[in-house]
């Protein structure tokens, strides 16, 4: 498909019967509007309220973190990456980590893998409750924003304790983790495990069982596996197709293989299944938690062997890790320098936007909110 | 009051008029002032908030504040607006809304003009401000707005239809289109009971034509940004909130008059009580479920909407009128 | 209609439960003891060895050293260290490589000004900005 970022002519038809002259209009969606989640801008061509045409422009948060990297050591792009999918900075900080860790061939200590496993689970829950009270937002329903920032609240002061930070952790080195988990943390993560598990159910008590929010979803923006495959989705934009594909499953990075978990799957393809593949996510990801948190080492190093200067052997590699998104990915091409020669993220977010205009045409507007939101976008991810 | 409207014009009496209606102005005035703050209140209790509280002792003049800053903001008008009709349609939205206040008996005593055709009055008077609404989304020279006022116009018009045919019932088992009249037939039950499904259509289509949640949709904030009003500031944004507010309350005095027995009594025993204070109690249930509504639901879509309003709530409204006339010939013994 | 049912019984339920809100600026936020707020920079400490400055990843940090007053001692002792607020991001990783954490991380976090000029930091600021200081570093 051919990527446009102006929008065709707009056409003017009379009506045979009425003899009524009709006119498209360009509509302009962004980028400060309330529901494109950030500076996303979309120029939309629409008849009356069905839109014809959609053109997504993209770039208001670019920020060449890409380029940036390459004047940077391994070390300082890490607060990088926090600032890329900000809502989920663990998975981002692990993916870069890992990169770098499998080109030097690192071998990382038990109890660092299971603080990142914990860390980067609980973003999940985190990114995914974001997403939900946002989504729910784009639909018209107010509450669940303020339930969800309430327990991701929660997981922000478990993060707070474990790293000085809410938002931008910076948490994860390459070799292992900044800090060891401070005492009692463990237990405060069980407690809110627990606490998750009863919330959840309340959730689809005050939402999932509305039959307004229902209507809303089903049988809007869908598409089938193919289509996933060719726009190369991934995440839950690719598992509501029916493709079951999870890297923590199917790619087990980190200690995943040492879990028992399931890979939720539906194949409706709509903003429905979407919707009930992340709330079926944060329960998976609740147990996995639950695992870890048994089985976490009483003690043991948090760094592993590192040598004082990272320089990685010349060569590039390219890990991919399971984000709350989709699939995040790095690629480094490396000089034997203490600087990357070249890096590049593979963003989620990016990647499943690309078929945004595909899935709005035909739609009417309240639709598109729908449709956009069940993408499940970060802009910071998107622009990089 | 009621010998007071019976009375010859002359300067003293259409004062009079004057006044009362200044002192209603006033009573409704501060019934927006706190419906907001009650309403911001309500949804932060539930939403685990403890809502506004810092103007004023429990933020009770949060609202004074927010219409104070309204009123002294700079008015902005875009520039290739449509300036008559600008101007224009925050009065045509408000005035109506104000003006249909004259007939709801809040007492046996206490009302202003007695109507025979009172609930015709009110439901022709409401109408009228669609085209307020229509202007505001026509004039701005927006894009946002003008879907906006398109939707609401095709909104409020479709959801007269179910919400004079729900209250069809009312007038038959009643026989009169006088809202007092209708109370007074009220006394053995309320309405509620023998119409639950008209006052179910009717609750559903007030909503619609409140242009609340879950119909909030001509004002779609995550879809249209604002709506209608999104070009409007200042004074006249405060006129089309006031407007949504005065027939909020216009809504809740009819729903209390029409279907929850307006001033009187839930059990005869009960009648120490003064009638105001009665309707004051309904009127404030009515109230309440908005708030929570607010608190608890998502927003329809716009086709879903039409398609509900016409395929849904007019044949049941229609059914409910059936309904009751052959209930009503049959009891007259005709049947 | 049973869907509509159960969202408002919850959230009638919601209405009489324990609120959440923070009194923030009333009453203070007590944050974590690995809490990053601006940082405390004590000069006596430093060495000049320049590694913050170095690990900066948004060049943050200039400082500049002087001979020891003392000619019998070696090394060098601060003269001047700033630190631009305006483009921080606290990330950590300058109190991480000082040697003689002669920079620490503080709970201090009320950092917002009416002017630019305020947040950019100079060394007589920072050695005074000595409360909530970070124990582990």
């Amino acid at each position: 498909m051919q990527m446009r970022t102006e929008p065709t002519a707009l056409s003017t038809t009379i009506s045979p019967d009425t003899g009524i002259r009709t006119e498209e209009m360009l509509l302009n969606v962004g980028p400060q509007h309330p529901s494109t989640h950030g500076v996303f801008r979309l120029i939309v061509k629409i008849d009356g309220e069905t839109i014809t045409e959609a053109n997504p422009v993209i770039g208001y948060l670019h920020r060449g973190t890409e380029k940036l990297a390459e004047d940077l050591n391994y070390t300082q792009i890490i607060p990088y990456t926090d600032r890329l999918d900000y809502v989920s900075a663990m998975t981002n900080n692990y993916v870069l980590c890992h990169a770098v860790e499998t080109m030097m061939g690192l071998e990382i200590p038990e109890r660092a893998e299971f603080l990142r496993l914990i860390a980067m689970e609980l973003n999940r829950i985190a990114s995914h409750l974001v997403w939900w009270g946002t989504y729910l937002l784009d639909i018209g329903a107010m509450s669940p924003f303020l339930y969800a920032f309430r327990d991701r609240e929660m997981i922000l002061d478990l993060f707070n304790e474990l790293c000085g930070a809410r938002m931008t952790f910076n948490y994860m080195r390459i070799g292992g983790v900044k800090w060891d988990a401070p005492p009692g943390w463990i237990d405060k993560v069980k407690e809110f495990v627990q606490y998750m598990k009863k919330q959840l159910p309340s959730y689809h008590n005050l939402v999932t069982g509305n039959e307004i929010f229902i209507n809303r979803l089903k049988g809007i923006g869908k598409f089938d596996a193919q289509t996933a495959l060719d726009y190369s989705l991934s995440g839950v934009m690719l598992r509501c197709t029916g493709i079951r594909w999870d890297l923590r499953k199917d790619e087990p990075y980190c200690i995943y293989d040492r879990f028992d978990f399931d890979v939720p799957v539906a194949t409706e393809g709509d903003c429905m299944a979407r919707y009930l593949l992340r709330m079926a996510e944060i329960e998976q990801s609740l147990r996995i938690l639950e695992q870890a948190l048994e089985q976490f080492p009483s003690e043991g190093e948090i760094m592993g062997k590192v040598p004082r200067v990272i320089r990685p052997p010349v060569g590039e590699t390219f890990v991919r890790i399971e984000a709350p998104r989709g699939e995040i990915g790095v690629y480094i091409a490396s000089q034997g320098k203490d600087k990357p020669w070249r890096l590049k993220f593979r963003r989620p977010s990016f990647n499943n936007l690309q078929i945004l205009p595909e899935l709005l045409k035909g739609e009417n507007i309240a639709n598109m909110v729908a449709i956009l939101g069940s993408i499940d976008i970060v802009l910071g991810e998107v622009d990089a | 009051m009621e010998q007071l409207l019976q009375q010859s014009t002359s300067l003293s009496t259409v004062m009079m008029f004057a006044a009362g209606a200044v002192v209603l102005l006033l009573i409704v005035l501060g019934f927006v002032t706190y419906a907001i703050y009650f309403e911001r209140k309500v949804i932060g209790w539930m939403q685990l908030r403890v809502g506004p509280n810092r103007v004023g002792p429990l933020g009770l003049l949060q609202t004074v504040a927010d219409v104070a800053k309204l009123l002294l903001k700079e008015d902005t008008r875009p520039k290739h607006a449509d300036k008559a009709l600008f101007a224009l349609a925050p009065v045509l939205a408000y005035a109506p809304a104000f003006a249909v206040l004259a007939v709801i008996p809040f007492t046996d005593t206490l009302h202003f003009a007695d109507l025979g055709v009172g609930i015709l009055y009110y439901i022709a008077l409401s109408g009228i401000t669609v085209l307020g609404v229509i202007t505001a989304g026509w004039a701005s020279n927006n894009k946002y707005s003008l879907i906006g006022g398109l939707r609401s116009a095709a909104q409020m018009i479709s959801y007269e239809v179910p919400l004079v045919m729900s209250v069809v019932g009312i007038i038959l088992m009643t026989g009169s289109l006088n809202l007092k009249e209708i109370v007074y037939a009220q006394q053995d039950v309320w309405n509620i009971v023998p119409q639950f499904l008209g006052f179910i259509v009717f609750i559903i289509a007030a909503q619609a034509e409140l242009n609340r949640t879950p119909f909030d949709l001509p004002e779609a904030e995550s879809e249209l940004v604002a709506g209608y009003h999104v070009e409007y500031s200042g004074f006249r944004f405060a006129m089309f909130m006031l407007a949504e507010y005065v027939y909020m309350f216009g809504m809740g005095a009819l729903v209390t008059i029409l279907f929850l027995g307006g001033w009187l009594p839930i059990h005869p025993a009960l009648d120490f009580i003064p009638p105001v204070v009665w309707f004051i109690l309904k009127f404030s249930l009515y109230v309440f479920f908005q708030f929570w509504l607010r608190a608890t639901m998502p927003r329809l879509r716009a086709d879903q909407l039409m398609s509900f309003a016409w395929k849904g709530l007019l044949p049941l409204a229609l059914v409910n009128i059936m309904l009751t006339a052959i209930f009503i010939s049959y009891q007259s013994g005709m049947m | 209609m049973l869907g509509f049912a159960k969202g408002l019984g919850y959230t009638l339920k919601k209405l009489s439960e324990k609120k959440v809100t923070h009194s923030y600026p009333d009453v203070p936020y007590p944050m974590p003891p690995r809490f990053r707020g601006i940082q405390h920079f004590s000069p006596e400490k430093c060495i000049v060895c320049n590694q913050c400055a170095r690990i900066c990843p948004t060049q943050c940090i200039q400082l500049t050293g002087k001979p020891h007053p003392d000619p019998e001692k070696k090394g060098k002792i601060i003269d001047t260290y700033d630190i631009n607020f305006e483009i921080c991001i606290l990330c950590d990783l300058c109190t991480e490589v000082c040697p003689t954490e002669a920079i620490v991380m503080t709970n201090n976090f009320e950092l917002a000004a009416y002017s630019r000029d305020e947040l950019y930091k100079d060394l007589k600021w920072l050695d005074d900005n000595n409360t909530n200081v970070r124990e582990e570093n």
